[in-house]
C-alpha cells in the first residue's frame, strides 16, 4: 500500500481556506486516489482561524491527519502556518503565501502580531518555500487568484500531473475565472524557489 | 454558502452532509426540511438543489419534524435533519411518533458537534435513540452517509419506526469519494384515516406502546444478523468495538486490530457482541463523548480491559484514539507557544457591532442569545452576559426582572431568524405576565452565521422562491407589545434614544434594530473612513467598538495613542466616528 500523502492548508476566514482545500482534493480524486478531506466551518469564518486537512494515496482511513505526520503545510498567512507547522513531519515542507494579516481582535494581555513570524516559521518549520503570491497573481491578472499561485508552487511538490489540476480548477472556480486562475496557478507553477532551511 | 451534487461522475467528493442528501434524493425522498444548524445545515441546501424534492426551510426544528411527519403519514419518504441541540427543540414530536409509526419512510437526521466549533454544549445524541426507542444508525464516512440514508428510509418502512440517522461534525463537514445512483421514485398514496395508529389518546398510545416494545425486541434480533454491524478480524490480542467517525481512527492507529464495527448503534446486538467479546484477548471500546456502548456492552456482562474509558470531553482525533490504545507513536512536537490567538470577530460595518455598542453605553446587561452577536462577548465588546439556547434571551430577561422587581437594567437581544425559531412565544409571556422587558431583534434579513440562509422573515424559501415576507413589527404587536420601534443600528444615538427610553418605561417595548448583514451588503459600497492625526486626541473609544479595521500604531514610547483605519477592511458605518468625541474620524476624500 502506497503511503498516504497529506496536506494541511491554513489561513484566516475569508482567505478561502476551503475552495483551495477543495480544489487539491479534487486534483487527487482525478487521479483515481482515495482522498479525504476535513475543515472547520461556523463561528470561525468570521475572520478566525481556518484550517483544512487533504489527504490521499490508495486508501485513506482517518479525515484527520494525524500529528507529526503532514508532508506539506499550505500557509496562506504566516502566523497561521506557525499556529500549525508542529504538525509536520521532520521532513516536512511549508509553501507559505508572504502574507501579514493581524488578528482582528486583540483580546488583553495576547501577543501582539510577530513580528519575527517567517524566522521563526524558518526556525521550526524546517524546508520553507516563501511566496509574494498577490504579487504574482496580479500579473496574471487578479490580485484574488493569490491561493492558485501558491497551488502552482505547491503543485511541484506533490506527485499529481498538471492535468488534474487544471481540471480541478476547471471544476471548483465559477468558469469567468478559470482562465485568470490557470494563468496563476502557471505562474506560481513555473516559479523557481529551492526551499530555504 | 452553494453546495452542488456533480452529476455524471462515477465516484464524487462530497461531505457527509451532501451524501446524506444524495442518499435521500437517490431513495425517493418528496420532503425534506430542517433549520439551518451547523454541522447540518448543508444537508437541506444540497436537497434543495436537486430536482423533484420539496426542501424547505422550517421556522425551527420541532415544526420541520411534524412536517416530515405528515408527510411521511401520507406516505411519502421525509426526512427532517438538524444540528444536536435541535433534536432537543424536536424531541417532542420525536418521542410521540416513535409511537405513530410511518408510512413512508422518516429519517431523522441529528449531526452532533464533539468539541464545540460552533455549538453551546456537545451533548452526545445517541440517548435519543434509547429514549425514543428507534433504531439509529451512525456512519463513519461519506459512503455509508450515502448508503445509511438510503438504508434508513428502508429500515423505517420496514419496522413502521422512524429512524436516526446519527452524524458528527467530521463526518458532516469531511469529504471522501461516494458513488452516485440514479433516483428511485417513491410517489406518495395519500393520507389514510387510522386514528388506531395516529390519533395518540391515551387509549390508542397503549396499544401502541405495546407495539414499540414489540418492534424494539424485533429490531434487536435484526441488530444480530444486519449488515450494518461486522467483525473483521485481526490480530486477536486486541479487539475494538467502534462506530462512527472512530472507527476510521482506530483503522488509523491500529490497522491490524481485530474490529467489531456497528453501523447501527441502537439497538444494540447482545449476542454479537459477546461472540466478538470472547473471540479477542482485550477489549476495548472506542467512543466519543458518552460512555453509550460501554455502559450498555458492560451491562450484558462483557469484561472490558479498560477502566479509563475515552474522554468524555471534545473530539476524539487519531492521536486521541493511539494513546487510549497504547500504540507508540513516533514523538511529536508541541504547538509554537506565545501565539496571538485570532478568534472570530463581527464583520467591519456589522449592524450587530452597532447595537451593542448603543447598549453597552447604556451600561445594560443583556440576555443574549444564539447568533454572530454572541461574539459581542469577546473584548473590547464584553456585552453579553448570558447565552442558553435558541430563543432563551427573552424568558431570561423576563426572569431576571420578576426576581429583581423592576429593575430595568437588561435588556434581551435575539436575531431575527433566532427570534421566529423561539423568541415569539416567550415574548407573549412577557406581555401576558406584564414584565417591563425590553426586547431588541437584531434583524440583518437573514440566517448569518450558518452561512446566510432564508428565513420567513425574507420574502423567500430554500429554493430561492418568492414567498411572504412574516412582518417582525406585526407579530411583536399581535402579542400585545404597545411599543415596538424599528431602528437602523448605524445610527447610534436614534438607537440609544429608542433602547434608553425601553429601559425607563414600565411596559415591554420591543427595539427591531435593522440593518442587512453587511455581507449581502458588500454590492452598496460605502466611502471608508480615515483618522485625521491632528484633531486625534487619543482617546481610543474607537477602538473600543472593536471593529477589525481600526487598529492601535502607536509607536513605542510614544505619548498619544494612535490609530488607523484600514482602508480596504473598513465598510463606512460610521460607528467609530459616532463615537469620536473630536470628531477626528472622517470619510475619505475622492482625491485620496
Amino acid at each position: 500500500m502506497s503511503r498516504v500523502t497529506n496536506i494541511a492548508v491554513a489561513g484566516v476566514g475569508g482567505q478561502g481556506v476551503i475552495l483551495a482545500s477543495d480544489i487539491i482534493a479534487q486534483a487527487a480524486a482525478g487521479c483515481a486516489h482515495d482522498v479525504k478531506k476535513n475543515e472547520v466551518h461556523g463561528m470561525a469564518q468570521r475572520g478566525g482561524a481556518v484550517v483544512s486537512e487533504i489527504r490521499f494515496g490508495s486508501l485513506v482511513h482517518s479525515p484527520m491527519v494525524p500529528d507529526g505526520e503532514v508532508d506539506v503545510l499550505l500557509a496562506l498567512e504566516l502566523l497561521e502556518g506557525l499556529r500549525h507547522v508542529h504538525r509536520l513531519r521532520a521532513d516536512g515542507l511549508v509553501v507559505a503565501n508572504e502574507l501579514r494579516v493581524a488578528p482582528a481582535v486583540r483580546p488583553p494581555g495576547a501577543q501582539a502580531y510577530p513580528r519575527d513570524v517567517l524566522a521563526r516559521l524558518r526556525r521550526t518549520g524546517g524546508a520553507v518555500v516563501t511566496v509574494p503570491a498577490a504579487k504574482l497573481a496580479r500579473r496574471a491578472g487578479n490580485a484574488r487568484a493569490a491561493n492558485t499561485v501558491l497551488l502552482g508552487v505547491l503543485s511541484r511538490h506533490l506527485d499529481l500531473p498538471l492535468e488534474a489540476w487544471q481540471q480541478a480548477l476547471r471544476a471548483c472556480l465559477r468558469p469567468d475565472l478559470v482562465e485568470v486562475n490557470l494563468r496563476a496557478f502557471e505562474l506560481g507553477r513555473r516559479r523557481r524557489t529551492a526551499p530555504k532551511k | 454558502m452553494t453546495v452542488t451534487i456533480a452529476e455524471g461522475a462515477e465516484r464524487v467528493l462530497l461531505s457527509g452532509d451532501e451524501a446524506i442528501a444524495r442518499g435521500a434524493f437517490e431513495s425517493g425522498v418528496t420532503v425534506a426540511t430542517a433549520y439551518p444548524g451547523t454541522p447540518s445545515t448543508e444537508i437541506l441546501e444540497a436537497l434543495a438543489a436537486c430536482p423533484g424534492v420539496r426542501a424547505q426551510w422550517a421556522p425551527n426544528e420541532k415544526v420541520a419534524l411534524e412536517v416530515a411527519l405528515g408527510a411521511s403519514l401520507a406516505g411519502a419518504r421525509a426526512m427532517a435533519s438538524m444540528k444536536h441541540v435541535g433534536l432537543n427543540v424536536a424531541s417532542d414530536p420525536l418521542m410521540t411518533a416513535s409511537y405513530t409509526g410511518v408510512r413512508g419512510g422518516l429519517v431523522v437526521v441529528s449531526a452532533d458537534d464533539p468539541g464545540m466549533f460552533s455549538s453551546q454544549n456537545e451533548q452526545d445524541n445517541r440517548h435519543y435513540a434509547r429514549l425514543a426507542k428507534i433504531p439509529m444508525l451512525e456512519p463513519s464516512d461519506g459512503q455509508e452517509a450515502k448508503d445509511y440514508a438510503v438504508a434508513a428510509f428502508d429500515l423505517s418502512e420496514r419496522f413502521d419506526t422512524p429512524v436516526l440517522l446519527r452524524i458528527t461534525t467530521r463526518i458532516a463537514h469531511s469529504k471522501s469519494l461516494v458513488e452516485l445512483s440514479e433516483r428511485a421514485d417513491h410517489p406518495p398514496e395519500g393520507f389514510v384515516r387510522d386514528p388506531a395508529k395516529t390519533v395518540m389518546v391515551p387509549a390508542h398510545a397503549r396499544r401502541r406502546h405495546e407495539l414499540v416494545e414489540t418492534r424494539a425486541l424485533a429490531l434487536r434480533d435484526y441488530a444480530e444478523t444486519c449488515s450494518f454491524n461486522r467483525i473483521e478480524k485481526g490480530d486477536r490480542r486486541v479487539g475494538v468495538v467502534v462506530s462512527g467517525v472512530a472507527y476510521q481512527y482506530v483503522k488509523e492507529v491500529r490497522p491490524r486490530a481485530s474490529i467489531l464495527k456497528l453501523g447501527l448503534t441502537h439497538p444494540l446486538s447482545p449476542e454479537l457482541i459477546r461472540r466478538f467479546a470472547r473471540s479477542v484477548d482485550r477489549l476495548y471500546v472506542v467512543e466519543e463523548l458518552d460512555p453509550y456502548l460501554e455502559e450498555q456492552i458492560r451491562a450484558m456482562g462483557v469484561k472490558l480491559s479498560h477502566p479509563p474509558s475515552t474522554p468524555r470531553t471534545g473530539e476524539l482525533s487519531p492521536d486521541a484514539v493511539a494513546r487510549f490504545l497504547g500504540v507508540r507513536r513516533r514523538r511529536v512536537r508541541g504547538p509554537v507557544q506565545g501565539l496571538p490567538p485570532r478568534p472570530p470577530a463581527l464583520c467591519p460595518g456589522c449592524g450587530h457591532r452597532a447595537l451593542l455598542t448603543a447598549v453597552k453605553r447604556l451600561k445594560a446587561f443583556v440576555s443574549g442569545d444564539i447568533g454572530c452577536y454572541t461574539l459581542g462577548v469577546q473584548p473590547p465588546l464584553q456585552t453579553m452576559d448570558t447565552c442558553v439556547c435558541m430563543g432563551a434571551s427573552i424568558g431570561v430577561a423576563h426572569g431576571v426582572e420578576k426576581a429583581t422587581g423592576r429593575s430595568n437594567n437588561m435588556v434581551a437581544v435575539i436575531g431575527d431568524s433566532t427570534f421566529i425559531h423561539s423568541g415569539i412565544t416567550p415574548l407573549i409571556d412577557v406581555v401576558y405576565n406584564q414584565s417591563p422587558t425590553t426586547i431588541i431583534i437584531l434583524d440583518n434579513e437573514t440566517v448569518a452565521m450558518t452561512g446566510h440562509q432564508e428565513h420567513p422573515g425574507t420574502g423567500r424559501t430554500a429554493r430561492g422562491e418568492e414567498t411572504h415576507p412574516l412582518s417582525l413589527e406585526e407579530i411583536c404587536r399581535a402579542a400585545g407589545v404597545r411599543h415596538v420601534s424599528v431602528v437602523d443600528p448605524y445610527d447610534l444615538k436614534t438607537t440609544q434614544d429608542a433602547i434608553r427610553s425601553g429601559l425607563e418605561r414600565d411596559e415591554p417595548t420591543v427595539v427591531i434594530a435593522r440593518r442587512r448583514c453587511v455581507i449581502l451588503d458588500r454590492e452598496r459600497p460605502r466611502r471608508p473612513l480615515r483618522v485625521d492625526a491632528e484633531r486625534c486626541i487619543g482617546c481610543g473609544l474607537c477602538l473600543g467598538v472593536g471593529c477589525p479595521a481600526i487598529s492601535d500604531v502607536t509607536p513605542a514610547g510614544a505619548k498619544k495613542k494612535r490609530v488607523e483605519i484600514a482602508a480596504e477592511l473598513c465598510a463606512g458605518c460610521s460607528l467609530c466616528a459616532q463615537v469620536c468625541p473630536a470628531d477626528a474620524i472622517t470619510e475619505v476624500a475622492d482625491s485620496e
